[in-house]
């Protein structure tokens, strides 16, 4: 078969850094995706919850039966029907309560016809309550006497956290300057476009089928199995197309056993959805926290130590919010090189919503008070800001105290890249100098960055992910996967490592990763884990398939394995990419062959990275990353009103996989942080959100995102997918601190106290100038 | 929620007024203030429901003679892509500029902004300082009878208009301004699309002699009702517009502007915004 070759033709193209679209944009885009929130199953049952809607409560008397009287409606529960079925990250939580220690708190739930019969319901059971004193602020549910939200919690404690390491004392002393501050990161949710939803329907054999937005299908089982009182093996996962979760479905919440519930009660499919007000009540809430923070260093710029000392809001009931502090305290000692740390946290209970995961997962509490430490610091010591930033840069090789190894650190080239391609040095001096000077509009750049595991982070006893490849007699493959798909890429992802192995194009390639009784286990869609996690794995499943493919292919061709490849679709010779057999053909031939063979691998990958651990002191992923945001803003100082005119972004991904996706996770992660540094804010007010619509929260909408000049340092991680690094939560972390420091550049005011409103912003100049001119003399600190 | 039995979409306006003859119907337009209201719970569905948006003789802008009258049914964007606004009343055009978003504008009329009678009703300002009228008709004695009331009498609170149950609004009217008629609006929320008012301002007056004439300036947000700024029209008033005088009204906004602390903003912020837009408006107006 010996033909000519061209050049182009012996020119191995790779996959791995283009640009793809995602398979599933053009349904979205046109409105034909079916998310779970459009499902309809026949002869399915409409489910809607009764809410407390006061803080803290005793329930003296509920009476359901007008409701259960009520044609149409098929069951009413109670918290008497689901007594002891305790769930939660503390078992602290019930499907439906019998106190009521949130605004949210789950009273009632009815199965009906339809929604209006339903809603109906809800309005014919009379409950009574006696209300109790409530606690609001965390210092408050500490202090001695305080009200008693759970009787098995005393004292309102939640989870508690220490990691301590090197000499404070010691490292006080030694510090020239050091700067103390308390921060308090606010109460902010997710916003998901597709509200929460979950379909849960039992067979006759007691198997529980449940469609939902779940983001960790397997855990998730183990989780909602003592909230229904059966064996977690006796669920089904069905994952339909969600609209946003970003850590708001990573764990349980009450309405998904209360579907489960009302299921197994009317024997029928019922379906919980909430409206956008529900949504906004009932939903979790990024944990708020206290953070006293200080940060020393020596007059030469070397950080000497760091402490913090976190108070967290634990809302009434524990989800992975309180949990944080496990990701926090990596931030506080491994953000920049930390010699001395102390770290206590500590949550308490509250009357307030409590808090889930999401995106950045404490990162962006911590490095909302790092990042500006830093920046307070640089314009203390005697050398050049940016110089103060390199020299505690860490490099590639160092451990941080908690034992995380930083193998491919590229934490300067990030640092020098955003700095030089904004001007940074020169514009951070300048408009410091125009600070005090009069004129409404003022300038400001502010420089931010973090650290954030990019290799997963192991704190299940495992991190690994299953993985299963086929390959079909058309040469069309599938590739049944644990990885979650929740609308952040990692299809395409998926996609282009398959097509880079086996040479087919990426939209021959079919995945199945929305059935927990059909995929492997997977962790989940978390902790920027899964490019990389579940990048390994199928890269490792399609190499397996290859080596079959290839020994074949040698054997049908009478040639060497090692000298053939898989190009565009044909088995090739390696030399100069002559095309030797179509890969369909050779498919075919494997499988109708006198020893037929199919090509269908396994794998099983667990990356190398140790459990997080009592102690808090293990390398717990297997790789970190950094990130530098620079933030160039425009002040109206009467208005107080923050235009952010551009963001340039130096980030550490290891690798470019997929460019567009890449950037969409980059950009789409500022907008979150956007909102969180700017505008939005839950006002809770005595355990009631004021503002559960998006009239009054305000979400960051087009007009106000900034140019992005996205620069991608590829660091080329050994253990990661081509070198790929994760990457998703780093652009919601560290866009808010810089912000804060481009105010401070601007301005001279800092705020503490997210968001940067207009109103507070505002208040803070003129409080500023107003003790400027003041009769005593304050003379503007700058 | 009450059921809805009846829903009505009449052609002619004398159908929709006996319609409401009996001040018993929900009537809407575009709907953008009647569906949150209903949605939140805030607000009943009567029995019969009212549409007015295929009413042709309550829509459209008359802007040739003396008299230029917007008819109820008008869009905030009609009023946006309005020519002959844009000529006779640009400070009408230019709260239309921030005003909610393409697809609100397209629904959302002129006669249910004043209707609803929302303090932060981005047509309000302007048109208080137009010296608008509003025109209000009902069926009675088998006739249609209309009157008209200066538009700042309609407003009665939040919510709250002079409007009896059995009227509908028809137009809103005001006298052609003159030539050297300077107007201006401005309006502050912490979002620059989709953002109802923290407050707003607009002004409207004649220089002649170098001198402020027929002085009006009107604010949103800051009171129960849109308001007109008294206080900072007499200190404005035959006035030259110059540094002291517009101190002068920046100091009078304290006595007009009456603000309260809510969800969106606090008192202070609101008079501290009512200065700062007084301030610039007047002072774009000075260097122009
Ligand atoms: C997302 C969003 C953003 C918004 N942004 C802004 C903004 O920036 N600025 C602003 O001012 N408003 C804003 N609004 C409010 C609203 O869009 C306006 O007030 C709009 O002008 C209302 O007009 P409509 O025709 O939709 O009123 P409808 O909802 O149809 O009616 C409003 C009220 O007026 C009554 N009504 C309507 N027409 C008549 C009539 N001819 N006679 C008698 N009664 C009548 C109705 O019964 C009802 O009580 C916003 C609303 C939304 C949903």
């Amino acid at each position: 078969m010996e033909k000519t070759t061209t050049a182009s033709l012996t020119a191995k193209k790779t996959m791995i850094g283009q640009r793809l679209n995602k398979p599933d944009a053009p349904d979205k885009a046109t409105g034909k995706t079916r998310y779970i929130n459009d499902m309809v199953l026949p002869q399915m049952l409409i489910g809607k919850v009764l809410f407390a809607g006061r803080p803290h409560a005793r329930i003296a008397r509920l009476d359901t039966t007008a409701a259960e009287k009520l044609p149409g409606v098929h069951a009413v529960l109670t918290g008497k029907d689901v007594a002891g079925l305790k769930f939660g990250f503390v078992r602290d939580n019930v499907p439906l309560k019998d106190k009521v220690r949130c605004e949210h708190d789950e009273i009632a739930a009815v199965a009906a016809e339809t929604e209006e019969i339903a809603q109906r319901a809800l309005e014919l059971i009379e409950v009574e309550y006696e209300d109790l004193p409530g606690v609001f602020t965390p210092e408050d549910g500490a202090r001695e006497g305080a009200p008693q939200i759970h009787d098995n919690f005393p004292g309102n404690k939640s989870l508690h956290f220490e990691f301590k390491d090197g000499d404070l004392a010691e490292a006080e002393a030694a510090s020239d300057f050091v700067v103390d501050n308390v921060f308090r990161p606010h109460h902010v949710t997710h916003c998901c476009m597709g509200t929460s939803c979950a379909i849960a329907d039992f067979d006759h054999n007691g198997k529980l089928t449940i469609w939902t937005q779940t983001q960790y299908p397997y855990n998730y089982k183990m989780d909602l199995a003592p909230a229904l009182g059966i064996h977690p093996g006796n669920i089904r996962v069905i994952q339909p197309p969600v609209g946003g979760a970003f850590g708001s479905k990573l764990d349980v919440y009450p309405y998904e056993p209360i579907a489960a519930l009302l299921a197994k009660k009317t024997a029928r499919p019922v379906k919980v959805m909430y409206s956008r007000e529900e949504e906004f009540k009932a939903s979790p809430t990024r944990q708020s926290a206290i953070i006293h923070m200080r940060t020393g260093c020596t007059r030469d710029g070397t950080l000497t130590f760091r402490t913090a000392d976190v108070l967290m809001d634990n809302g009434a009931y524990t989800s992975w919010g309180p949990t944080i502090p496990v990701v926090m305290m990596r931030t506080v000692s491994g953000h920049y090189r930390v010699p001395v740390v102390d770290f206590k946290a500590q949550a308490i209970y509250t009357n307030n919503p409590y808090a889930g995961s999401f995106r950045g997962y404490g990162n962006v509490q911590a490095a909302w008070a790092t990042a500006q430490q830093m920046d307070m610091l640089a314009d203390l010591v005697d050398i050049d800001p940016l110089e103060f930033h390199l020299k505690n840069a860490q490099k590639s090789g160092e451990v941080t105290p908690q034992k995380s190894i930083l193998n491919e650190c590229v934490f300067v080239e990030c640092l020098e890249t955003a700095a030089a391609a904004s001007d940074y040095g020169r514009k951070r001096k300048e408009y410091a100098a125009e600070r005090n000077k009069p004129g409404r509009y003022k300038k400001g750049i502010g420089l931010a960055s973090s650290i954030h595991n990019a290799g997963g982070a192991k704190i299940h006893k495992s991190d690994g992910i299953g993985t299963i490849l086929k390959v079909d007699d058309y040469a069309r493959v599938t590739v049944i996967t644990g990885a979650s798909e929740i609308g952040q890429g990692i299809d395409v992802v998926i996609m282009m490592i398959v097509a880079e192995e086996l040479g087919v194009p990426p939209e021959h390639v079919t995945i199945v990763n929305n059935d927990s009784d059909i995929a492997p286990w997977d962790v989940g869609v978390h902790a920027s884990r899964t490019t990389f996690i579940a990048g390994n794995g199928t890269r490792r499943a399609a190499q397996k398939a290859r080596a079959q493919i290839l020994n074949a292919a040698a054997r049908a061709l009478g040639e060497l394995a090692e000298d053939l490849d898989l190009r565009d679709g044909s088995v090739v010779r390696n030399r100069d990419g002559a095309p030797l057999l179509k890969l369909e053909r050779l498919m075919r031939q494997m499988h109708f062959q006198p020893e037929p063979e199919l090509v269908m691998v396994t794998d099983y990958y667990e990356p190398n990275s140790e459990p997080e651990g009592a102690k808090y002191s293990s390398n717990s992923s297997a790789a970190y990353s950094h990130a530098v945001h620079i933030a160039e803003i425009t002040v109206d100082t009467l208005t107080g009103e923050i235009k952010v005119d551009k963001v340039t972004v130096a980030q550490d991904v290891g690798r470019v996989i997929n460019r567009m996706g890449l950037e969409g996770q980059i950009e789409g992660g500022i907008a979150i942080g956007l909102g969180y540094a700017l505008s939005e804010d839950m006002r809770i007010e005595k355990g009631m959100l004021k503002n559960p619509c998006f009239r009054d929260y305000k979400l960051i909408t087009a007009p106000e995102i900034p140019t992005f000049d996205l620069h991608f340092i590829e660091s080329y991680c050994v253990e990661g997918p081509y070198g790929a690094k994760g990457i998703s939560e780093l652009p919601t972390i560290v866009i808010a601190p810089a912000i804060a420091n481009a105010l401070y550049n601007a301005t001279g005011v800092r705020i503490f106290n997210p968001p940067m409103s207009p109103e507070k912003v505002a208040r803070a100049i003129h409080e500023r100038r107003v003790q400027a001119t003041s009769p005593d003399g304050g003379v503007i600190p700058s | 929620m009450q059921e809805i039995t009846t829903y009505l979409a009449p052609r002619r306006l004398d159908e929709a007024l006996r319609a409401t003859a009996d001040g018993d119907a929900t009537v809407f337009c575009g709907g953008t203030d009647l569906a949150p209201q209903t949605e939140s719970g805030v607000r009943q569905y009567k029995a019969k429901l009212l549409s007015l948006r295929r009413i042709e003789e309550l829509g459209g802008i008359e802007a040739e003679g003396h008299e230029i009258r917007i008819g109820a049914t008008t869009t905030i964007s009609e009023i946006r892509r309005s020519s002959a606004l844009a000529e006779i009343a640009p400070v009408l055009v230019e709260a239309t500029e921030h005003f909610a978003s393409e697809q609100i504008r397209n629904a959302a009329s002129v006669g249910g902004n004043l209707c609803n009678a929302s303090p932060a009703g981005d047509m309000s300002p302007p048109l208080l300082v137009l010296g608008a009228a509003v025109e209000l008709a009902c069926w009675r004695e088998g006739a249609v009878r209309t009157r008209r009331i200066p538009l700042e009498e309609f407003f009665l609170g939040p919510g709250k208009t002079a409007k009896l149950p059995e009227e509908l609004l028809t137009a809103v009217v005001f006298e052609r301004p003159v030539v050297d008629f300077v107007g201006r609006f401005r309006k502050s929320g912490p979002r620059p699309a989709l953002e109802i008012s923290t407050v707003s301002v607009a002004f409207g007056a004649r220089i002649a002699n170098g001198l402020l004439r027929g002085v009006r300036v009107a604010m949103g947000a800051v009171a129960p009702t849109p308001l007109r700024a008294r206080h900072v029209e007499a200190a404005l008033e035959g006035k030259p517009l110059d540094a002291a005088t517009i101190a002068a009204a920046v100091a009078a906004t304290t006595e007009d502007a009456k603000p309260i602390d809510d969800v969106r903003a606090s008192a202070w912020y609101r008079s501290h915004l009512i200065q700062v837009f007084v301030e610039e408006v007047l002072n774009d107006v000075r260097r122009n």
